[in-house]
């Protein structure tokens, strides 16, 4: 912000509440000859080299001053309230430590975008490395019972007496084999995918650590921006909700009685209104 | 099994990874025959090419979501008579009630366990008169 805006800006404010006042008194000088003007702006000049040398001390004055009792005099005290305010507001966030709250608002929102676009990009990952890893394991895990239920219809087979001693030999060669090949080989590779689903956790460690530093945050800039909405908002506000289907899963669901917390509340409600 | 083992599903939802946990649960119930629609928008043009005779959706979604999509298909004439199932995180009552009122076949809400689709899918079937 610049000194030129600024004073741009104040201007025109002033400009809107001046011509809001009614009728300033009329100059006195009416009566007087055609130097009115000249006499005017030498007042202006001198006044306002004062106002600069002791501007606290001037608008009551330059209100209550007989000898100023022209347009410009009451138009320059409304001027300086103003200034003042703009002080006294600016000064009040200053104390309060609002403009500290800003600046850090507007350096820490990025960041944390940042740190959840991270984390989301984290969990995605897992969830993909788990389902890659079940893909993988589940055909294996498939064909060793597709293997060992074929053996042992054999082997029901054997025990009615439906088989050959060759038959027999063959069954035990192959129940063998599975035995000591198909099964641990199988079994081997699933512990694998096992051990690639526990890994795919790793980002729990992570994220963990990035969400707790953007829960600090967001609990920072709540209880500031509350205490402002307090002071601002008026009662009456503070208590309307807003109504939208679209919320999200429920994060805390304690004390409230408008969400349901599992399936069985879903098909009581469900049930309760006749579908 | 309850139901046509070929019965054809879509499945809505804009996160690849549930569209993925929803279809590998379809696999285990005994369903291959499964397509995927990433929105609303999507899910309507793949269900107007025909072919499809059971609808799960979530229900936040861009473009459109679940529950226009559900008042779509309940307005059109040639898939108003499709199932469709919600699965969503959505857990107020009010989304609850206005999806029985849109004519939704079922709700789940997430997180949601094989046992829960496999007993709604078998609840819809047996409505549906296929059990």
């Amino acid at each position: 912000m610049t000194a030129a805006n600024d004073s741009a800006d104040l201007e025109a404010l002033f400009d809107s509440i001046a011509s809001d006042i009614p009728a300033a008194p009329p100059p006195p000088a009416k009566s007087v000859t055609g130097d009115s003007d000249d006499l005017q702006a030498l007042f202006d000049s001198v006044s306002s080299d004062y106002q600069v040398a002791a501007p606290t001390a001037v608008p009551i004055e330059a209100v209550t001053d007989p000898a100023a009792a022209g347009a410009w005099p009451a138009q320059e005290a409304v001027f300086n309230r103003i200034g003042h305010m703009a002080r006294l507001l600016h000064d009040t966030l200053r104390e309060l430590g609002y403009d500290k709250l800003i600046e850090e608002t507007v350096t820490a929102l990025p960041d944390a975008k940042d740190r959840l676009a991270y984390v989301a990009n984290l969990t995605e990952q897992a969830a993909c490395r788990v389902l890659n890893a079940t893909d993988v394991a589940n055909p294996v895990v498939e064909s060793v019972e597709v293997s060992s239920c074929a053996l042992g219809q054999r082997w029901d087979k054997m025990f009615n007496n439906q088989l050959s001693v060759a038959e027999f030999k063959v069954l035990a060669g192959d129940t063998r084999a599975f035995l000591n090949g198909e099964v641990p080989r199988q079994m081997q590779a699933t512990r694998a995918q096992l051990t690639e689903i526990m890994m795919a956790q790793d980002f729990q460690d992570l994220t963990g650590q990035v969400i707790k530093k953007i829960v600090t945050l967001a609990q920072n800039l709540e209880n500031s921006l509350m205490t402002v909405l307090i002071e601002v908002v008026p009662e009456t506000k503070r208590t309307e909700e807003v109504t939208n289907l679209m919320n999200g899963p429920v994060i805390n669901a304690e004390g409230r009685s408008d969400v349901v917390v599992n399936q069985q509340q879903v098909d009581d409600l469900l049930e309760s209104l006749g579908f | 099994m309850p139901a046509d083992p070929k019965m054809k599903f879509l499945v809505v939802d804009d996160f690849s990874t549930m569209r993925r946990i929803v279809r590998n649960l379809l696999k285990e119930l005994g369903f291959t025959n499964v397509d995927e629609a990433e929105d609303g928008a999507i899910a309507l043009q793949k269900l107007q090419t025909g072919g499809f005779e059971f609808v799960v959706t979530d229900w936040n979604m861009p473009n459109m979501d679940g529950l226009t999509l559900l008042q779509t298909i309940r307005s059109t004439p040639n898939l108003k008579h499709l199932p469709v199932l919600m699965i969503t995180a959505e857990a107020k009552k009010e989304n609850i009630i206005a999806a029985a009122q849109a004519g939704a076949s079922g709700y789940i809400v997430k997180p949601f366990t094989a046992g829960t689709l496999s007993e709604k899918l078998n609840k819809i079937f047996e409505k549906m008169g296929l059990a």
